[in-house]
């Protein structure tokens, strides 16, 4: 079962038939959360035998004292103070950047005239990532709350408006024919057919942005602000408090995963006609 | 016949579409001179081989596209653009994906011209009416990608008769169908337009297909068309007795009007394909 | 940029730069109504210390060595990004079993682990190639996944029903089929990694008091620091941007020449 690669023996279905009993039919319901703990419990495994052979404490810390951290740092809610002011941030930077990304978006999907007189510009600032701006905005606007938000904004500004004017320019013709057609005018056109058929690539572009932000901003409270997790993360090394350093990288792990599920569930929720995005990275 | 001074619905008088492509700097001319008038109530099929013209024209009639020279008139005036009373339905559906059957064939009378007039529950019964008409009550509430191909297509056509046109243009609405779908919307088709009803009752239909037999089943007249440049060839009247669902395909007739129609599109259609007219052992056979 | 045919090439050149020179335009009057003796950064001032940069050598240098690290980082990162792609597109046994800890660490930015990083590593260079790596290894390895598992099975029973080896299927079949996913990868992994390493650089020269790690990202914390210069600061993030774009062209070359049979999506 193991080494069965598919293009070994491509015609045989993987698995083998067992017997069910209602044992086994319990294991195979379930089988996904068999796996997936199955595989933690091998991570930390892992994890505890490299922590011995290491020795030093303050490297690399037991996964039992890690836990131990997590829950005395959720038990006195700092880990939640921290979260909480991290996930502000970054909503306040993706809906700043949905604000400006989307209308522009959809003005350059619209307008070839605007698209090519934007667009160079965009291409120019694109590639100068978030990070490389840290200084500059460092400089800026000193350390607090808005490098971080400012930071994110930018990081998130270009999936979403790139996603945008994809979704605009991909509408299908014939939807727009049909609705004129039916004699739709101008701005019901643009809210009803337009808007719609944008509507799930500009989801994925949020997806994007909000995985990238989520990136820089560890980068940008690390070095640019007075809380927040990336902020706790550099403070506890400086105290060589490695298991809380642990815990709080636990934390923005967990934080990135429940946010990005969130978003899974709104696009869901919005766009419920569209098929699965493809392979994101 | 009515003895109406003009009871011309649609004429196209000397309609040619030519095409410029800034990239090679070459003009082609898609549609070259035509000129056709059609009454109203009739069925007409235009069928040709493959880039003769056919959607050009009806995107022409159906006001998407202007002819670069020549004029269409429906109803005496020119036609400047689309509109709901020439409704639309394309070979594949161009429906919402994000609207339900309902919010499909309700999309005209809700955001359009067709419902204009209408107030919440009037438009609320005329959804309901076009969808029952149909077949496809139960399946208000379902999305575009739950449905199969022949479904999908009657939404389509409940949307088209939902906005209340009075000139129906089809673009190859079965053509993504498989055969048998084909031959059941085929007589559905016929009993929605009304074959059975007086023909001041039908609305005028403009159907463009690929399919000889299904052009013959379904029209008054076939308007044969040639490629290179796209223009008509020839004008058949099928005068096969309405209704026709059950019975025309027995009738002798019948492949008789599909053979004269073949023949005077058989050479173009080998060309199309890269083959030579003359491998076909039947061309050397006169048909007519 | 787009050309619908009948534009001239100047044209377009000149329409595509209207915006950011309009913009420098602005950015340099703005620039005339400060006080002399400002700090802010000036077009010209910046064009300046370029030339000053390029001639001491130190922007060369400090570019070389960043992009060294990248290098090496991702090519150890992709290596076995890719073995391990295989093993897992291969097999949904072993993809069942690896995907929760590799779905978990996603999340999980590679800034993130630069204290981990530090404490074990120190300060210096290879800090910085760790981050690398582990920024370079999950876009390779999810991209591997998802090329080698979405191979057309059609495709290696019509190899098997022509008497093609196991051996040979894997290296005509399933490596060819998954290349465009694989090359994805590498080309999203030196992009993240082309952050990754500006950004370890930065923070460690943050930490380590401005010290010893080298590379363009420490010389922009030197410029915001030590020796504060904006304008280098601006200069510092136009190479940055430079690179950037330079790495994705080629390998957006490399693409197309190891996949000329790519369809453009």
């Amino acid at each position: 079962m193991w080494t069965a690669a598919f293009w070994l023996s491509p015609g045989k279905t993987q698995g083998v038939d067992l017997p069910k009993s209602s044992a086994i039919l319990l294991l195979q319901a379930y089988r996904p959360m068999w796996v997936s703990l199955r595989a933690f419990a091998g991570f930390f495994l892992l994890w505890w035998l490299l922590y011995l052979w290491n020795g030093n404490p303050l490297q690399l810390p037991s996964p039992v004292k890690v836990f131990e951290a997590l829950w005395k740092l959720l038990r006195e809610g700092e880990i939640a103070e921290h979260a909480s002011v991290s996930t502000l941030r970054m909503l306040t930077a993706l809906c700043l950047a949905i604000a400006v990304a989307v209308p522009l978006g959809f003005l350059m999907g619209l307008s070839r005239q605007a698209q090519q007189f934007i667009e160079p510009l965009v291409e120019i600032l694109r590639p100068i990532s978030g990070i490389a701006w840290l200084p500059l905005a460092l400089f800026i606007f000193g350390v607090g709350d808005t490098l971080p938000v400012f930071i994110m904004f930018y990081v998130g500004f270009f999936p979403i408006l790139l996603n945008t004017m994809a979704g605009v320019k991909q509408t299908d013709s014939r939807l727009l024919a049909a609705a004129r057609t039916m004699g739709v005018r101008p701005l019901p056109l643009l809210l009803y057919v337009l808007v719609p058929s944008a509507l799930p690539t500009i989801m994925v572009g949020i997806r994007l942005a909000f995985a990238a932000s989520w990136a820089a901003i560890v980068a940008a409270e690390l070095i640019g602000a007075p809380s927040g997790l990336g902020f706790a993360i550099e403070w506890y090394r400086q105290l060589l408090m490695t298991p809380k350093v642990f815990a709080f990288i636990l934390a923005i792990g967990v934080v990135g995963y429940l946010c990005d599920v969130g978003l899974r569930a709104l696009q869901k929720r919005l766009t419920p006609w569209a098929e699965g995005s493809g392979v994101a990275s | 016949m009515s003895t109406h001074a003009d009871a011309t619905k649609l004429r196209l008088t000397g309609v040619t579409k030519s095409f410029f492509t800034p990239r090679t700097g070459t003009t082609t001319l898609a549609v070259a001179e035509m000129s056709l008038d059609i009454q109203g109530g009739e069925f007409i099929c235009i069928v040709g081989p493959s880039g003769c013209g056919k959607s050009t024209v009806l995107n022409m009639i159906a006001g998407l596209d202007s002819p670069s020279s020549g004029r269409i008139e429906k109803d005496g005036q020119g036609i400047t653009g689309p509109g709901a009373d020439r409704g639309v339905m394309f070979q594949d559906y161009a429906l919402m994906p994000w609207q339900s059957v309902e919010g499909n064939v309700g999309f005209g009378l809700r955001h359009g011209t067709p419902g204009q007039h209408l107030n919440a529950s009037q438009r609320q019964e005329r959804i309901a009416h076009y969808i029952d008409l149909v077949g496809l009550r139960g399946s208000e509430h379902k999305y575009p990608h739950q449905l199969s191909g022949g479904m999908r297509q009657r939404v389509a056509l409940a949307r088209l008769l939902a906005n209340g046109p009075d000139i129906l243009l089809l673009d190859e609405p079965l053509g993504a169908l498989d055969a048998q779908t084909r031959l059941i919307l085929q007589a559905e088709l016929l009993r929605i337009w009304g074959e059975t009803a007086p023909v001041s009752e039908r609305k005028t239909a403009i159907f463009i297909t690929h399919d000889i037999e299904e052009a013959v089943l379904l029209a008054d007249r076939v308007v044969v068309m040639s490629t290179n440049p796209g223009r008509v060839r020839e004008v058949v009247t099928v005068d096969l007795p309405r209704p026709r669902a059950g019975t025309a395909r027995t009738n002798p007739k019948f492949g008789l009007f599909v053979e004269h129609i073949w023949s005077l599109i058989r050479d173009e259609a080998y060309r199309a394909i890269g083959g030579a007219a003359s491998a076909d052992p039947a061309s050397h056979q006169a048909t007519h | 940029m787009k050309n619908t045919g009948n534009e001239s090439s100047t044209f377009i050149i000149v329409r595509n730069l209207t915006l950011p020179v309009l913009l420098i335009v602005l950015w340099q009057l703005w620039a005339l109504a400060l006080p002399t003796g400002s700090p802010a950064p000036t077009p010209i001032k910046v064009v300046q210390t370029l030339g000053e940069l390029l001639s001491k050598g130190d922007l060369v240098s400090a570019t070389v060595q960043s992009l060294g690290r990248v290098l090496t980082g991702f090519s150890v990162a992709s290596m076995l990004g890719i073995v391990l792609g295989l093993i897992m597109g291969s097999s949904q046994a072993v993809r069942e079993n690896l995907d929760p800890i590799i779905e978990s660490f996603r999340p999980i930015a590679p800034m993130a682990i630069l204290p981990i990083a530090i404490l074990l590593l120190g300060t210096g260079t290879p800090t910085a190639l760790a981050i690398v790596a582990y920024a370079s290894f999950f876009p390779v390895v999810v991209n591997t996944v998802h090329g080698v598992s979405h191979v057309d099975r059609k495709l290696i029973l019509a190899a098997r029903t022509m008497g093609i080896s196991r051996l040979s299927i894997l290296t005509r079949v399933v490596l060819p089929g998954a290349l465009p996913s694989i090359l994805l990868g590498t080309r999203l992994a030196m992009g993240v990694a082309w952050t990754a390493i500006i950004a370890a650089e930065l923070a460690v020269g943050a930490k380590s008091g401005g010290g010893g790690s080298g590379g363009i990202g420490q010389m922009m914390f030197v410029f915001y620091a030590y020796n504060i210069d904006l304008n280098a600061i601006v200069v510092c993030m136009t190479v940055v941007g430079l690179v950037a774009l330079c790495i994705d062209q080629i390998f957006r070359m490399l693409e197309k020449r190891l996949t000329p049979w790519r369809q453009e999506s």
